[in-house]
């Protein structure tokens, strides 16, 4: 007798106790994750429809601002996206609430590509390649048109001559604002450099 | 006479499966290997004696399988590691790592003992090796610097010194780029020119005097492209 009211009494403690900690809706799980590709403000995530939140610099992460409680069931949507991403995925957003499913959230966004180009202007010889980092290209004698490796929108570029071609000297121009094949990709479609051999 | 002639054909039963069990004599546990990204020759493992030249597949990104020339018996315990690397705590280092590449147990360990698993097999993962790409920027009293190495690896902001009341002094700077993979060509550009006062920087140095160059087996053995030189005017 004695035993199973002290029994009963620790069960109803450890009950409230649970309850307490639970505190309905702002439980002791913070659900959080990281993202991955997001270079700018304007990816907003959801869970269960609300709880907006805003993944800001240098974002690497998110955490939503209610914690939940374990079993609680979350479902991680994606409200809006940033202006240069093409789109934006949620990894196990949907699941019900512990230590394993909360630690294994994640938001993939891919940044939206644009063309490079490289316009050739009098070359005769052969020898040039031209590079934008460690994008490379041999431009043989006669070519008027190089196509780059596309470029993320907001992302740098800068085109450079690696090597000279024989007998003659080339200089890059166009691009951003400096004119001398660098510049920030827009979103316009297609940015055109020049590159010029005498 | 019926029941016996069932015992005989149990009693054959029993020994033919004792025969499948032990008749071949004691078990021997071959050592698998597995090599993931290997771009180049060089990579030698090695285990209980025994060497294993690892070389580049045919087709390149595939994975390359081969199996140490002995067999352990049941027991032997083995770690497989370049050959003569220094072990310490099942890390390895150094040793007979590939050209331009470094390589490193994934997945599971590379060491046990034979018989703890029904098969040995040892993952193996290379990575292509990274390189400094330095340099100093001259002259900068202006902000808002930025330089990038094309699109690759993102960008870097310098900043001028400034002296005890915050002037800037055009002292030397020194920069560093996000390392580049070997045989990788990088070409530093000014993606955005200082400011306050308004300067123009230009690039020199680097593999071609540009600014550009190939991360190649001479700037391997250097360490790195530390050359670079920004002048602002």
């Amino acid at each position: 007798m004695k035993s199973s009211i002290l029994r009963a009494g620790v069960v109803a403690l450890a009950c409230a106790l649970g309850l307490s900690a639970c505190g309905g809706g702002s439980g002791d799980l913070y659900l959080a994750g990281v993202v991955q590709n997001v270079t700018k403000d304007g990816l907003v995530l959801q869970n269960n429809g609300g709880d907006d939140t805003n993944v800001v610099y240098p974002y690497t992460s998110f955490q939503f601002g209610n914690r939940v409680s374990t079993d609680d069931q979350f479902d991680i949507k994606v409200k809006s996206i940033p202006s240069n991403a093409r789109e934006c995925t949620v990894n196990n957003g949907h699941a019900r609430a512990n230590y394993y499913t909360i630690g294994q959230i994640s938001v993939t966004c891919s940044i939206k590509q644009h063309a490079l180009t490289a316009n050739i202007v009098g070359l005769t010889t052969s020898g040039l390649v031209i590079i934008n980092g460690a994008d490379r290209h041999d431009v043989p004698a006669g070519t008027t048109t190089v196509q780059m490796a596309t470029v993320n929108e907001d992302g740098a570029y800068g085109v450079t001559v690696l090597q000279q071609p024989s007998g003659q000297a080339c200089t890059v121009s166009g691009g951003g604002g400096a004119n001398n094949g660098t510049g920030t990709m827009g979103a316009t479609e297609t940015t055109t450099v020049t590159i010029t051999c005498t | 006479m019926k029941f016996s002639l069932a015992r005989q054909a149990f009693a054959l039963a029993i020994t033919l499966t004792l025969a499948s069990c032990g008749g071949g004599g004691k078990a021997t546990f071959p050592i698998n290997v597995t090599v993931s990204g290997l771009q180049y020759p060089g990579l030698i493992l090695s285990t209980n004696g025994q060497d294993l030249a690892v070389n580049p597949p045919a087709t390149a990104g595939q994975d390359v399988t081969a199996v140490f020339p002995n067999q352990l018996e049941y027991g032997q315990t083995y770690e497989v590691t370049p050959k003569g690397a220094t072990i310490a705590n099942h890390v390895y280092t150094d040793g007979n790592q590939p050209k331009h590449q470094q390589c490193a147990p994934t997945l599971f360990p590379a060491y046990g003992t034979a018989g703890q698993l029904a098969k040995i097999d040892i993952r193996y993962a290379c990575a292509i090796l990274y390189y400094e790409l330095s340099g100093t920027v001259n002259g900068l009293k202006g902000t808002g610097l930025i330089l990038a190495n094309g699109s690759t690896a993102g960008t870097i902001g310098v900043n001028p010194v400034l002296d005890t009341n915050n002037t800037p002094t055009g002292a030397p700077v020194a920069f560093a780029m996000n390392p580049v993979p070997y045989n990788t060509t990088y070409g530093v550009t000014v993606l955005t020119q200082p400011t306050n006062p308004s300067q123009t920087c230009t690039v020199t140095g680097g593999g071609n005097g540009t600014g550009g160059g190939t991360m190649d087996d001479d700037a391997e053995k250097a360490g790195g492209v530390k050359n670079l030189v920004v002048t602002c005017q």
